[in-house]
């Protein structure tokens, strides 16, 4: 047992999962008190000592099916499927039969040959695993290898002679003085099995080669997201992008607990320090420090939600909206040509639903040309009052104004009045200022300028805002 | 120092936790009794309102253990959970007993030689007298069984759970004014979390993990049959059904098994048979706590019932058996 726990550890690690020596150990101590006959009792102590993530937990059930009693169900499947044929006492006459037989044969027939004539799901099963065991170390590693697997593993089961010894057996009970009706419904019944062996055995290397198959796939599939362009996602990718800017806006906020916590100490309080000693008759036993109070940052997001860069914003805006505790007041605007703000949807619906809302055309026309110039004076002259000095704007958008008025005094404006001012960037920097680009005539009246084309650059970001 | 195996097997945990009103399944309780037969701290993880403090409670009377609790939140520092010194106290006693002090002092014929004196009384002074234990010492001086109870531990700190770590591994603080306190006995620890933090590994290593779901239809039914038996049986069908189909909408907060409880008590105190009554629509509050989740319940709710309506129209619509058509055929 304590050899079949520990590859079953080694599997899960291949697999994704973290588990720790000690924790390998613990489940070896967790197995001897539950013991193996119960499976779901096993399994259970195998699951609280070895899988500490509840994420983990579906990969866990899989692949203990798949290890602990894959190959003793499969065995048993295979056997139903061939057996559908006859009645339960038919079947069990047969194999009556078959042990007798067996038990005379001269010389006796090998094990395999045994087990899998009597049905011994059980030594078929010890000798499978047994075999892959040995197997280990030229693992399928393709599905196209996996007809060269069984050869070897028919090779190594030394099923080769199998044929043989069922002819044999046949030989042997026509020597009995059987009739030919008995006869041909034991030729039936052994080629069923001989090809059954041949089932299983396909089975069991395509299962081998599953348990090989599923390397960390999901963490590289989160690196990958995260420096893929927000402009060639494709849906499903938006829906793990969703995910994965939601981990990412977890993760950001346990980080800004701690800074905070850090930051939050300041000068010593003498008035509080006088006060609190005289509790101890004058002496200043207990130091107190005044707390700095932070400010939380205001922020304005100016979003455009046109064709181009609608991605970006939808995750600018969800990554803002699930952050919104770590601010004192967030306000959003959409805008393509005219300008409208979103922040109501955001905080009567949930955030998905809200930013669904925001770019799908019902607040805004977002079938317009892109107008900067226009949206900003829409912006200057209704909303204005929004932006003070302890604000921060963030405006989202290629500034591709299709040769409209740039109307870049608004953004002074906006500056003076502001902490500071922020333009998000989704096309590479590089492109900046060329054709209907005002990149150029913006970028002076800006604080910060970020390219931001993918999750990782867009997370930069985030994290320095908060920061600030 | 040995664990406490206060339960002999899996089904024994099972029957002792529902004798407490607990009704678990097997993997709870199989969980439980590892953790229990390994002196492992339990670290139990799950949506809010399943029942993980619940069950550091019924763990702690089914085994007739003192139940000692430490809510962690934002800030909770060691004064707070493991002890605090009682300087005013210590203050006090050195004042009032100035002149005891000036006694044993007295004809000391050097300063050397005084305080040696007073040395030699030191420990009154640095004793667990001047100790005001929390959750965590208490947990490990007790002489008698306990339970101890780390609630929302992913409320805590960073820093926190690291701290926790020496306490959890080897069940012993060390003290600077005394010494080195060890456990006589391993506690029953139990951590719950609701997740709002990923807690370090070092910390999950050491720990037994659980992860409680929301139960299956079955296991709710029980679970309401015990805590609220004036239900009715068919309400109570009705009620859990409604609350699974509310679960698997995409609400803020899906309703707890505490919330089904509420509501089951709500709607017997009402005096409501089944949920055609227009009052229903007025209870819901009791499972749903945003606005946005009070509106899509309600929809469901509505749904529901005219479900069940159009069901009762056609059974009652259609039509009877045909008993009779023999004779009209022939």
């Amino acid at each position: 047992m304590e050899r079949r726990v520990l590859d079953f550890a080694a599997l899960l690690r291949r697999n994704g999962i973290r588990v720790s020596t000690a924790e390998t150990l613990d489940a070896l101590r967790a197995a001897e008190l539950s013991g193996l006959r119960d499976r779901t009792l096993f399994k259970s102590a195998l699951r609280a000592t070895m899988v500490k993530r509840a994420p983990d937990v579906p990969a866990f059930d899989s692949l203990f099916d798949l290890y602990f009693s894959g190959v003793g169900d499969m065995i048993e499947e295979i056997g139903a499927e061939s057996a559908a044929g006859m009645s339960g006492e038919e079947l069990q006459d047969l194999l009556d039969r078959l042990a007798r037989l067996l038990e005379d044969l001269d010389p006796p027939p090998s094990d395999l040959a045994r087990a899998l004539v009597t049905q011994d799901t059980a030594s078929l099963e010890r000798m499978m695993r047994e075999m892959s065991q040995q197997d280990a170390t030229s693992p399928p590693d393709s599905p196209t290898s996996v007809p060269a697997a069984v050869r070897r593993m028919m090779d190594r089961l030394g099923a080769g002679s199998l044929a043989e010894e069922l002819d044999r057996m046949i030989e042997a009970l026509r020597e009995a003085g059987a009739s030919q009706a008995e006869i041909d419904q034991l030729r039936e019944y052994l080629d069923k099995r001989l090809q059954d062996l041949g089932k299983m055995l396909k089975r069991m290397a395509e299962m081998e080669g599953q348990k090989r198959e599923r390397p960390e796939e999901r963490d590289k599939e989160k690196e990958r997201l995260l420096d893929k362009s927000f402009y060639y996602l494709s849906a499903t990718e938006i829906r793990q992008m969703r995910e994965a800017v939601a981990a990412l806006a977890r993760k950001l906020r346990n980080l800004m607990s701690i800074r905070r916590k850090h930051t939050k100490r300041g000068r010593l309080d003498v008035k509080k320090t006088i006060r609190g000693s005289l509790e101890f008759g004058g002496v200043p036993f207990r130091i107190r420090f005044e707390n700095k109070r932070k400010e939380r940052p205001q922020v304005v997001i100016l979003c455009d939600v046109s064709d181009s860069v609608r991605n970006v914003s939808r995750f600018m805006l969800q990554f803002v909206h699930s952050l919104q505790d770590l601010y004192s007041r967030v306000r959003s605007y959409v805008f393509v040509a005219e300008i409208a703000e979103v922040t109501k949807l955001f905080s009567d619906n949930d955030i998905q639903t809200a930013i669904n809302e925001s770019i799908n055309g019902n607040v805004v026309n977002v079938y317009a040309h892109s107008d900067f110039g226009r949206a900003f004076k829409d912006f200057h002259v209704s909303h204005l009052d929004v932006i003070d000095s302890r604000t921060t704007v963030i405006i989202l958008g290629d500034a591709r104004n299709n040769y409209n008025a740039p109307n870049e005094w608004v953004l002074r404006d906006i500056q003076e009045r502001a902490k500071q001012v922020i333009w998000l960037n989704p096309e590479n920097r590089s492109t900046w200022g060329f054709g209907d680009s005002e990149m150029s005539r913006y970028g002076p009246f800006c604080d910060v300028v970020e390219e931001c084309r993918n999750l990782r650059q867009l997370y930069r970001v985030v994290d320095r805002m908060i920061l600030l | 120092m040995e664990p406490i195996k206060p339960y002999a097997s899996v089904d024994e945990v099972r029957r002792r936790l529902a004798e407490q009103k607990y009704i678990c399944d097997n993997n709870i309780a199989t969980v439980v009794f590892l953790a229990t037969q390994l002196g492992k701290p339990l670290l139990v993880e799950g949506p809010a309102g399943v029942g993980k403090t619940e069950l550091a409670k019924v763990i702690a009377s089914s085994t007739d253990a003192r139940l000692i609790r430490l809510q962690c939140y934002e800030g909770l520092d060691e004064a707070k959970a493991l002890y605090e010194w009682e300087y005013a106290k210590q203050l006090l006693y050195t004042q009032i007993l100035k002149d005891k002090i000036g006694e044993v002092t007295q004809g000391a014929a050097t300063l050397a030689e005084a305080v040696d004196r007073l040395t030699a009384e030191d420990d009154v002074f640095f004793s667990h007298r001047f100790i005001l234990p929390r959750p965590l010492l208490q947990a490990i001086r007790s002489d008698d069984r306990v339970v101890l109870l780390i609630d929302e531990i992913d409320k805590a700190d960073a820093e926190f759970e690291a701290f926790l770590l020496e306490i959890l591994s080897d069940f012993q603080v060390t003290i600077p004014e005394i010494g080195t306190v060890s456990a006589t006995q391993i506690p029953i620890v139990v951590l719950t979390s609701n997740n709002a933090r990923e807690m370090s590994d070092a910390l999950k290593r050491r720990c037994m993990h659980l992860y409680i779901d929301f139960p299956g239809k079955d296991l709710e039914h029980e679970i309401v049959r015990l805590k609220v038996p004036e239900v009715g049986s068919k309400l109570m069908a009705e009620v859990v059904g409604l609350v699974h189909a509310l679960r698997a909408l995409d609400l803020k907060k899906a309703p707890s098994i505490s919330e089904t409880l509420d509501w089951a008590r709500a709607l017997v105190v009402m005096n409501i048979g089944d949920l055609e009554d227009a009052l229903v629509k007025d209870t819901l509050s009791t499972i749903c706590k945003y606005e946005g989740d009070l509106r899509k319940a309600e929809k469901e709710l509505s749904a529901y019932v005219q479900r069940k309506r159009a069901d009762r129209e056609r059974a009652e619509s259609a039509p009877p058996p045909p008993a009779d058509d023999k004779d009209v055929l022939h």
